[in-house]
């Protein structure tokens, strides 16, 4: 209606200097011409059923086994193909899913979720309280080697009331339950227990027909590692008239630059995660492309490990200081004070990024500003050095490890090289793959500082299986309890308000010692075409195409 | 001749073995450990003993070839360590791309080089002849990568999407898979550019080898004889001169096939084709051990075998060689 208004003055003014006879025809013409251009383009905002949704991954899937595989990439299968209880929004509320409803008790140890009556499994048979306890129980049970295990130590039991009542029964009060169930990696997915008898682990794995049995929207057709993965519209998807789309097609292409020509090209609908140096190209290249992003919730760290094992063995409990970033003086001397965040921004990420010093990204719940707590000071970081012993006659030197897996690792290090040049320090730059940063970083290998971006937070309670003294990601092996001190108060204090200045003295304590040095906020980008409606960004976090719709 | 052939193809399991074995003992010595990638973000040191003890990976480097052997005897190619797929089931999916890629590029490479060294041979120094051996000099100093990119840019972009980008779309019965893109209009245009992109390197030294072996061949008396004998310079050119050319150029055409599979891995990943290469280089990358070893035991296998045809090619060509 807006459009029509807009037009009819200019065909009126074309009209005018007309004959009446001609006049009217123009008026006709006009009006048919409207009706013709304008209510097709109101209708196409009503969503239309069919079509393939063509997507593009940068990276492989590494297997289906959704409980277990690392990688977006099978989240955002999982998220499609498995449904859980419940989902949350980009503004942090909380959808049901197979949950119809639920509750908490007052004090904060019970959950009581009350399931949809019409939740089917792929296989036929119906979502109930009991699959819902064999999910819980299975990610719960050390065998199935569950990433997410971490997050359910709090949950002492899973009841089942009856076959569409479910109650998880807490240990302890657990402020991002809901979080956690909604969006931690998958989210929480609920598994067919007569499928996961029926079929092996590794059936599930290779994403056998059958084996890989889900409640979602879309259920798995074929996945060839390396080719491609195909879904296809479940008929009884428990919402109705959902999903629009009949099928789902995800091809991995890894080069950037061939990516941008399929988009181009039209061969490709959406992609998933795209490279932020190649979206200014791609903005220039297809102007009316959708480029999604928001403020980014995965911290990029110039990482500095705090400890060594002391007999040589790595993961060994008895710890020694690093030798060189051991000493908290010399931490802030090259981490604190001797990283210009602003300049990095800058150059790394063409500003398209917010320098942050805080341990969570700046669009992460509960993140605090912390900036003001380490300013680049050339001056302060010197006369740290010379502190610890370091200076001309002594010159510092570190090796700084980065990985191939983003082009924007090594750009950032040899930044950071720069800048520490500036300060009289060397910084060595080591450039290996990603499965060999990874081997040292998580095996307590040989390192001193290394640049990479871990993984998407969505709250502060999800970093900690990366920076308690106890976990395994724990790479600066810091041994300070009371980091994990801080994360339990911070996690069981259900009041927000208290558990917002938790978190506030938790960031400045890290920030202050240094345990885990943030350079700047890892922007995230998803890249769709025009045609491509109805779906939400959440960021990594959820990634649904059941209302996806196709405007073609 | 048989005896021949079978002695050659006796020799293929030694030098298979070899190779394997060389592969095996290299990957493991490389940093990084697959069970790292495997378990992700649920690392856990003591996950990953139990891992790395259910695949055998904590046992010795030599125990573990001889169970992989041993087992690859009985057909059993293994199962990736991260994927969870049996080998031999995704090497049999991707190998007819790749396989269909390098005999396309190899045609691309004979289609540029015959004409192109004939040429260059008959109008020495004219400047056809200059023409030809300075794009086949380019040709050689590009590389698979940058002339892939150049024809992106060109036909998936430019031309307003004349040639398709990435993907893979299978000849009509070859697919391998449920779901498949099959037509032979679109395998046309799906293997096209990097069939090109991958030929036009070989391309240039087999015209410049060609080129060289001509000018030898045309100054024979063979060839002087059968001119002065009033042969046409047709015959005189394809039957006499560039049959006996050919030899050492397919010599280096075998050795070629090495360097095609490695240039695979970079067009197939530029070109995001399900092929080998890919199915290689990520293997490579994510420490996955077993496909390595299915890897490099296809690729391995493909160059003897194709070596050996290229031998038995010269009997053809030079029909005075015999093997004993």
């Amino acid at each position: 209606m807006e459009a029509v208004v807009k037009y009819l003055p200019h065909r009126r003014a074309i009209g005018s200097s007309r004959p009446a006879r001609h006049r009217e025809l123009v008026t006709l013409t006009a009006l048919a011409w409207i009706v013709v251009t304008f209510v097709p383009a109101s209708d196409a905002q009503t969503p239309k059923r069919g079509g393939t949704l063509r997507v593009s991954y940068g990276n492989e899937i590494a297997h289906l086994d959704f409980h277990t595989a690392p990688g977006y990439e099978m989240m955002w299968v999982a998220m499609n193909v498995g449904c859980g209880l419940l989902n949350i929004t980009p503004d942090g509320k909380f959808v049901g899913d197979a949950a119809e409803s639920w509750q908490m008790s007052s004090d904060g140890l019970l959950y009581s979720f009350k399931l949809r009556n019409n939740v089917l499994f792929h296989d036929g048979t119906k979502v109930d309280a009991a699959a819902v306890k064999f999910s819980i129980e299975r990610l719960m049970d050390p065998a199935t080697r569950s990433g997410m295990r971490p997050f359910y130590e709090s949950i002492h039991s899973v009841e089942i009331l009856d076959p569409q009542n479910v109650q998880i029964r807490l240990k302890h009060p657990y402020a991002f339950m809901l979080h956690m169930l909604a969006a931690y990696r998958t989210g929480f997915i609920i598994y067919s227990p007569a499928a996961t008898q029926k079929y092996s682990l590794e059936d599930r794995k290779q994403g056998k027909p059958g084996a890989v049995v889900g409640c979602g929207p879309f259920r798995l057709i074929e996945w060839v590692k390396g080719s491609h993965l195909v879904m296809e519209r479940f008929d009884k998807y428990f919402v109705p008239g959902l999903p629009y789309l009949d099928r789902v097609v995800i091809r991995v292409i890894k080069d950037p630059v061939t990516e941008m020509a399929a988009f181009k090209a039209g061969e490709i609908d959406f992609i998933a995660s795209f490279s932020p140096e190649h979206v200014d190209t791609l903005r220039a290249q297809s102007p009316r492309a959708q480029i999604m992003t928001s403020k980014e919730t995965t911290p990029m760290l110039a990482a500095m490990k705090v400890t060594v094992p002391k007999d040589g063995k790595p993961m060994s409990k008895e710890r020694a200081p690093h030798p060189i970033f051991g000493d908290l003086r010399a931490r802030k001397a090259i981490g604190c004070y001797g990283i210009d965040r602003q300049e990095i921004v800058k150059i790394a990420f063409k500003g398209q990024a917010t320098p942050w010093v805080g341990m969570t990204a700046p669009g992460t719940l509960d993140t605090v500003d912390v900036n003001h707590l380490c300013p680049y000071d050339q001056a302060r970081a010197k006369a740290l050095l010379a502190e610890v012993g370091y200076g001309p006659q002594k010159p510092l030197t570190f090796e700084l490890m980065t990985n191939t897996e983003k082009s924007v690792f090594s750009v950032i290090a040899t930044v950071i090289k720069e800048q520490m040049a500036r300060i009289g320090v060397t910084a060595n730059i080591r450039l290996v793959d990603k499965v060999t940063w990874m081997t040292a970083a998580n095996q307590d290998g040989p390192w001193d500082m290394y640049v990479e971006d871990l993984l998407s937070q969505l709250t502060l309670d999800s970093n900690n299986f990366l920076s308690t003294s106890g976990a395994a990601w724990n790479h600066s092996r810091h041994t300070d309890t009371k980091v994990d001190e801080y994360y339990a108060r911070y996690a069981r204090e259900m009041d927000p308000v208290r558990r917002r200045a938790i978190a506030k003295e938790l960031q400045e304590f890290v920030a202050d010692k240094m345990y885990w040095n943030v350079i700047s906020g890892s922007p995230f980008y998803m890249v769709a075409q025009p045609w491509m409606k109805g779906y939400v960004y959440n960021a990594e976090f959820e990634v649904h195409y059941d209302k996806v719709w196709l405007d073609k | 001749m048989r005896t021949y052939i079978l002695k050659r193809l006796l020799q293929i399991v030694p030098t298979v073995l070899m190779i394997t074995l060389v592969v095996f003992v290299m990957m493991r010595s490389v940093p990084g450990d697959p069970v790292v990638a495997l378990l992700g973000d649920g690392y856990t040191e003591e996950d990953a003993i139990k891992v790395r003890e259910a695949y055998g990976l904590n046992k010795p480097i030599l125990v573990q070839y001889v169970i992989w052997l041993g087992k690859l005897c009985q057909g059993d190619w293994g199962i990736s360590i991260l994927s969870g797929r049996p080998v031999l089931q995704d090497v049999l999916v991707r190998l007819p791309v790749t396989l269909e890629l390098i005999v396309l590029s190899m045609g691309v490479a004979l289609v540029i080089a015959i004409p192109a060294a004939i040429i260059g041979a008959l109008r020495q120094n004219t400047w056809a002849d200059y023409t030809a051996t300075s794009v086949a000099m380019i040709g050689v100093s590009i590389p698979e990568f940058f002339i892939g990119v150049l024809l992106l840019l060109l036909f998936s972009i430019g031309l307003g999407g004349l040639l398709p980008s990435s993907g893979w779309v299978y000849l009509p019965g070859t697919c391998p898979m449920m779901v498949c893109g099959v037509s032979l209009w679109g395998n046309v245009q799906h293997v096209l550019m990097p069939a090109i992109a991958l030929g036009v390197g070989r391309a240039a030294i087999l015209t410049r080898l060609l080129r060289t072996s001509m000018l030898e061949v045309i100054r024979t008396e063979y060839v002087t004889t059968a001119r002065a004998k009033g042969l046409a310079e047709r015959p005189v050119v394809f039957k006499h001169a560039l049959k006996n050319a050919l030899i050492p150029t397919v010599t280096v055409m075998g050795l070629q096939v090495g360097f095609l599979i490695g240039g695979a891995i970079v067009v197939e990943t530029l070109f995001a084709m399900p092929g080998l290469g890919t199915f290689g280089i990520d293997a490579i990358i994510g420490r996955d051990y077993q496909q390595v070893q299915g890897f490099t035991l296809i690729t391995a296998f493909a160059f003897v075998v194709i070596n050996l045809i290229v031998d038995l090619t010269y009997t053809f060509l030079d029909p005075r060689i015999r093997y004993a």
